[in-house]
């Protein structure tokens, strides 16, 4: 049996090869749907690889919810996390200015999808409507473009692990929009893009 | 629907106000059913933008982030708003500096 550190190590050579086969995808393609599905397609047989994401090798959180990096590209390269949350963990929904692709490793958790339905000419002010729903659990993804708009809840009685594979790294997020309809609002937080 | 559970008095220090809140509502989901103009952006615990001190009471806390409030910043009185429930009377202040 690998001991922890070789463990890492063939995690860290994992998911570099699937950042490469990334790259081979986005530089003949470009960012378009079909692209996108092919990426999910290889995040999650990366998920299926179970031995390579023990929970015993991350700390679980404090809170609900957790994202560790796995492998980070410098500049304005992709981000690949290592994502757990507890029963409940839930996001409003919202739009992170890029694209992501998540593949579950155990645990489930439910995305909606929306769409903006007001014309966006009121400060601070929004309605969606909601236009799908995917169950990210083994064997499963998602894939969104880069201002697609969903929620998530973590449901059932386990956690939600999952891969999650982002167009750019956390640290350099653009700009978030939240949206409420309870509020019929929506709220940004400030962009990462220009951060040291 | 009104809620049927019980109601506490929460006062926004900032904008010296004093709210209903139900124990099953969120401070932040009060303070805009108020028309206050209290700050906040994901409202699902994420993001940290609503963070907020308990100058008085007690809370409890809905699931969040670790990267938005951790425990350490629990123990030493922060909150959020949109992931705390009143457990009692509470005085709060919101911390961020671009509302209000």
């Amino acid at each position: 049996m690998a001991n922890r550190a070789d463990m890492a190590t063939r995690r860290a050579r994992a998911c570099a090869a699937l950042l490469a086969q990334v790259h081979v995808i986005t530089d003949k393609e470009g960012i378009t749907p079909s692209a996108l599905h092919a990426i999910k397609l290889k995040l999650v047989a990366l998920a299926r690889r179970t031995e390579l994401f023990a929970l015993s090798d991350f700390t679980m959180p404090e809170a609900q919810g957790r994202t560790h990096p796995l492998l980070l590209e410098d500049n304005d390269g992709h981000g690949l996390y290592l994502t757990i949350g507890l029963p409940g963990k839930e996001a409003a929904p919202h739009d992170h200015g890029i694209w992501c692709i998540n593949a579950g490793i155990s645990g489930r958790e439910r995305n909606r999808f929306y769409r903006r339905t007001d014309d966006g000419c009121t400060p601070q002010h929004a309605t969606v409507t909601q236009v799908g729903e995917v169950v990210v659990e083994p064997g499963h993804g998602m894939a969104m473009a880069d201002h697609d708009i969903h929620s998530t809840e973590v449901v059932g009685s386990e956690p939600s692990v999952q891969l999650a594979l982002y167009g750019y790294a956390l640290t350099r997020f653009p700009s978030v929009s939240w949206f409420h309809p309870a509020f019929s609002s929506v709220r940004a937080t400030a962009s990462r893009r220009h951060a040291t | 629907m009104a809620s049927t559970h019980t109601a506490f008095q929460v006062t926004i220090a900032n904008k010296a106000q004093t709210i209903a809140c139900a124990s099953d509502q969120t401070i932040l989901q009060a303070a805009i059913a108020a028309g206050l103009d209290y700050p906040y952006a994901c409202a699902t615990g994420n993001c940290a933008t609503c963070i907020s001190k308990i100058d008085s009471g007690t809370v409890a806390l809905l699931p969040r982030a670790d990267a938005a409030l951790r425990e350490a910043q629990v123990k030493t009185g922060l909150t959020l708003a949109c992931r705390a429930q009143p457990r009692s009377d509470v005085t709060i202040t919101w911390l961020a500096r671009t509302a209000g």
